[in-house]
């Protein structure tokens, strides 16, 4: 996955783009604008998914299982059924974030938004008439756009409120992908409820401690955006932001969270940071309260190096008394708005029971990489996520995450492949990006 | 991690005559092979060690032209070996097609016998004796010698690039345990075994043993080989030698290398053949070894380095015909994968960016600009038209800190200071394009002496000068 912002903890520099650095192409009258409100009406009012593991499947999660894709529709009463059929046949968002988990209502507004954005952006018409023959009357035609050509390309169907950038930091400035999100308020709806589901359920009251920049210190890192609206949710009694560019994790911040212990805290972290927590806290610990949970993202990819959860995890309960079932992991990227969370915080299963699920607007597929044709469950191979969040830039995306599917819509991440030693003694991406990032911008 | 099914399996290891064999094993996939390796997570390597110090001191009592034709005979019974058959082993272990590993491991192997040692040794130090005792040396007498015992951290599936970091150790009389790269785990063991049945006073010197290095689960096993060698030579990724040096005792020499790539300037105009030495640079070893051609700099218009791409697309076709690539990690084929994408979507942009393909994940030619470089391996050429010689130098110089060898095809470097920039851009190695996949035995690898920075000197002054 693309790192958002945040080079495993390493300090970021960057600016807040409030207006996007060069005029957006002409975007006010963009046939994507319309579908963003819709979109962003809609994510908002979805309240999560029942349990995170293998074996709490929802029986929608099983038809969008078997229709080739994985994602995680919610448990909701079925209350307004008529106008949901009446706006799927339309190619309407559905007031329901949950009919999503319905592949033709999905397939529909998913097809609505790939022909706003073939209007909107040639260099997409271009790479898509390029790649397929003909306009797809499925989602799972549209040929995804690799994360790699964020950092090339500016992928803007409309103008933006904001731009994300990877953090990118070991390969200078000019190699930092930018994803220009057109709505900040579409991806406040998207994290939302998602994170509310994984994060906060079962809790009435927390005090968040972010081991992350601040929005204010890292105004182009989607993750941080993604904490400070955890941080305006109701139940979140003060945010504490706890990572400094200069000192990186800041154990003081974290102890000023944890206060007189009556709240529980929820800390959210990447992977390298949270080691960097327990490192500083060292044996003899720091308690968080009863109820506390952990977020973690990051940490998969094994390329500069590796985390293992359930080391991690391991370590997180010895030095912090925070349980497995509490800690969940979250994947997402700056190139998607949308995130999967493996669990509910308070309810997790053990990690080798976990999945990874979307919400009901996001499907994911395994591609042979190879081919790039889909794989069955089980079988391994990169994910490519069609994010509806995504509709003011690209909605398919081709990661460069190895998963493998579940045979109940969920999936799991494998980082690199089982036999992941380096190949050779030529350079990866990611030591060249390393080794020659002295003589770049 | 324990793989099951009927891939072929591979015992990753060979221990010293006397040394009990291990009490528990487990594997691991490693090209279509399976790797049978001990499990020694719990055992202290102390019976490596003190096996291994014993054969420090069985090659110290040996002549170093005895040496020499002792390892240079198990070189050359291993590329026997190889031609009968051995090669597909190899090859499995690899992931490297039969052809490929053939290929390559002919080549490598002619720097694996007793004349290209003896050579080797000779270019090193101007009187081998120096190794066995005090020589000559102007007005003073001085003495060279490797450390009592080495180890080798081999890097990944170049097959070949072990057993060589194996003979330089033992010819400065150096014991070695080495760790293979999962994927050269097969041709060392053959060497071991071939040396242990020709040599056993040699052999008593050298220890091989796989493990998966830098796991978590591995951590404390390591730190104790770490604490127990006297110099590690590690291959490997910079965060790969970050981690050695992070963990290893201030006393333990390391000696690095770090994972480079090749790049080459080229004058199509001046070399007929450039376009089919090209794909060869970019096929061999199916472009996973640090002498590897990645980046091509074509002198002249981007009209002529089209023309050119065109030239090299087809040679890349033969090869993916005549020298097949074994099959790509999913890592390989996604890096591939994203890099055809990016390439499209700019293309798409309006950029100036042209992308010759094979209908599968073959080869890639890419004609872009050097900012966007970023090696994916999978046979990408990644070519950029350079107006000049000076415009090669601004396109190396965003590559500095990642260049090992240069290769050259129509370019001469007679004229003004051309090979002295190359090396101030950090080029330790500049070679005709053809020959850039195969430095012969006594290359300065990396910028190092093959066999000089691995020994220790003393000298004697008799006259107290």
């Amino acid at each position: 996955m693309a790192a958002r912002g945040l080079d495993d903890a390493r300090p970021l520099s960057g600016s807040r783009a409030d207006a996007p650095p060069g005029a957006p192409r002409g975007r006010a009258g963009s046939p994507v604008r319309p579908i963003l409100e819709e979109l962003a009406a809609c994510l908002g009012r979805w309240s999560g998914w029942n349990g995170g593991g293998r074996g709490s499947r929802h029986k929608d999660q099983a038809a969008v299982a078997s229709s080739g894709g994985a994602a995680c529709p919610a448990a909701q009463p079925d209350s307004r059924g008529a106008d949901r059929q009446a706006g799927a046949r339309a190619g309407g968002v559905p007031a329901d974030p949950a009919d999503f988990a319905d592949e033709r209502a999905f397939n529909h507004v998913a097809m609505r938004v790939h022909a706003a954005q073939r209007r909107a952006d040639q260099a997409l018409r271009r790479y898509w008439d390029a790649a397929a023959p003909g306009p797809p009357s499925n989602w799972r035609d549209v040929p995804p756009v690799p994360v790699a050509a964020f950092r090339d390309v500016r992928i803007a169907a409309v103008g933006a409120e904001a731009v994300f950038r990877t953090s990118g930091t070991t390969g200078g400035r000019a190699r930092r992908g930018e994803h220009h999100v057109a709505s900040l308020g579409l991806y406040r709806a998207a994290a939302r409820g998602a994170c509310r589901a994984a994060l906060l359920a079962e809790t009435e009251a927390v005090r968040m401690a972010a081991l992350l920049p601040s929005p204010g210190d890292a105004p182009d890192s989607s993750l941080s955006a993604m904490a400070a609206f955890v941080a305006d949710e109701p139940e979140v009694r003060g945010a504490w932001w706890a990572f400094d560019a200069a000192k990186g994790v800041r154990l003081d911040v974290v102890r000023d969270a944890v206060g007189d212990g009556a709240t529980p805290v929820l800390l959210l972290a990447t992977a390298f940071s949270l080691v960097h927590l327990l490192d500083a806290v060292g044996p003899s610990g720091l308690a968080l309260p009863p109820g506390s949970r952990i977020m973690e993202t990051g940490g998969f990819k094994g390329r500069s190096a590796r985390v293992d959860r359930g080391v991690l995890y391991a370590r997180a309960r010895r030095r912090l008394g925070v349980p497995e079932t509490c800690v969940v992991n979250e994947y997402g990227m700056t190139e998607l708005l949308s995130q999967s969370y493996d669990g509910v915080a308070g309810r997790a299963p053990p990690l080798a029971e976990r999945a990874h699920r979307f919400p009901p607007w996001v499907r994911v597929q395994v591609l042979d990489p190879a081919t790039l044709r889909p794989l069955s469950p089980g079988e391994p191979g990169v994910l490519a996520i069609f994010d509806l969040a995504n509709a003011g830039s690209v909605c398919h995306v081709l990661t460069e995450d190895v998963g493998v599917l579940d045979s109940e819509g969920g999936f799991s991440l494998r980082g690199r492949a089982a036999d992941a030693e380096a190949r050779g003694c030529s350079l990866t991406a990611e030591s060249f990006l390393a080794a020659t990032a002295a003589g770049r911008p | 991690m324990n793989v099951s099914g009927r891939a072929q399996r591979t015992d990753a290891w060979s221990w010293p005559n006397g040394v009990a064999g291990p009490a528990a094993t487990t594997e691991l996939q490693a090209g279509s092979a399976v790797l049978r390796f001990p499990d020694t997570r719990e055992d202290p390597p102390g019976f490596l060690r003190r096996a291994l110090r014993e054969g420090a001191n069985n090659l110290a009592a040996m002549p170093v032209r005895d040496l020499i034709a002792s390892l240079g005979l198990a070189g050359e019974t291993l590329a026997q070996s190889l031609d009968a058959g051995g090669a597909d082993e190899v090859a499995a272990n690899a992931g490297l097609t039969a052809p490929m590993a053939r290929t390559v491991l002919a080549e490598m192997a002619q720097s694996w016998t007793r004349e290209a040692l003896e050579r080797l040794v000779r270019k090193e130090f101007r009187d081998g004796r120096v190794l066995d005792e005090f020589v000559r040396d102007g007005g003073r007498r001085v003495r060279a010698a490797g450390p009592p015992v080495a180890l080798h951290l081999g890097a990944g599936s170049v097959p070949g690039t072990t057993v060589t970091s194996i003979l330089r150790s033992m010819l400065v009389k150096s014991a070695v345990l080495a760790k293979p790269g999962a994927g050269d785990a097969a041709l060392t063991v053959r060497f071991a075994e071939i040396l242990r049945s020709q040599r056993p006073a040699a052999a008593s010197a050298l220890a091989v043993q796989y493990w998966p290095g830098g796991r978590p689960s591995w951590d404390a096993w390591e730190r104790k080989v770490f604490a127990a060698v006297d110099q590690v030579v590690v291959y490997g990724s910079d965060a790969a030698i970050e981690s050695v040096r992070a963990r290893a005792p201030a006393r333990t020499r390391l000696v690095e290398h770090a994972h480079r790539i090749g790049v080459a300037i080229v004058d199509p105009a001046a070399s007929v053949s450039s376009a089919a030495d090209a794909a060869k640079a970019v096929a061999l070893f199916d472009q996973r070894g640090c002498v590897s051609a990645h980046v091509f700099f074509v002198l002249g218009t981007q009209a002529g380095a089209a023309q050119w791409c065109d030239a090299l697309a087809r040679r890349l076709a033969g090869l993916a015909r005549d020298l097949p690539a074994g099959r790509l990690s999913p890592d390989e084929a996604s890096a591939v994968q994203q890099v055809r994408g990016r390439l499209a979507l700019k293309a798409a942009a309006g950029e100036d960016v042209r992308v010759w393909t094979s209908s599968g994940l073959e080869w890639t030619v890419a004609l872009a600009g050097i900012a966007d470089f970023a090696p994916s391996g999978g046979r990408t050429a990644w070519v950029v038209a350079a107006p000049d010689r000076n415009a090669c130098l601004a396109g190396l110089a965003t590559l500095r800190g990642a260049i090992q060898t240069v290769g050259l095809a129509g370019v001469s470097l007679a004229e003004g200071g051309f090979e002295e920039a190359l090396f101030q851009l950090g080029a330790t190695r500049i070679a005709p394009l053809e020959r850039m996949s195969f430095p012969d035995a006594a290359w300065l690898h990396d910028g190092r002496r093959p066999l000089r920075e691995l020994a220790a000197w003393g000298e004697a002054r008799p006259d107290g000068a």
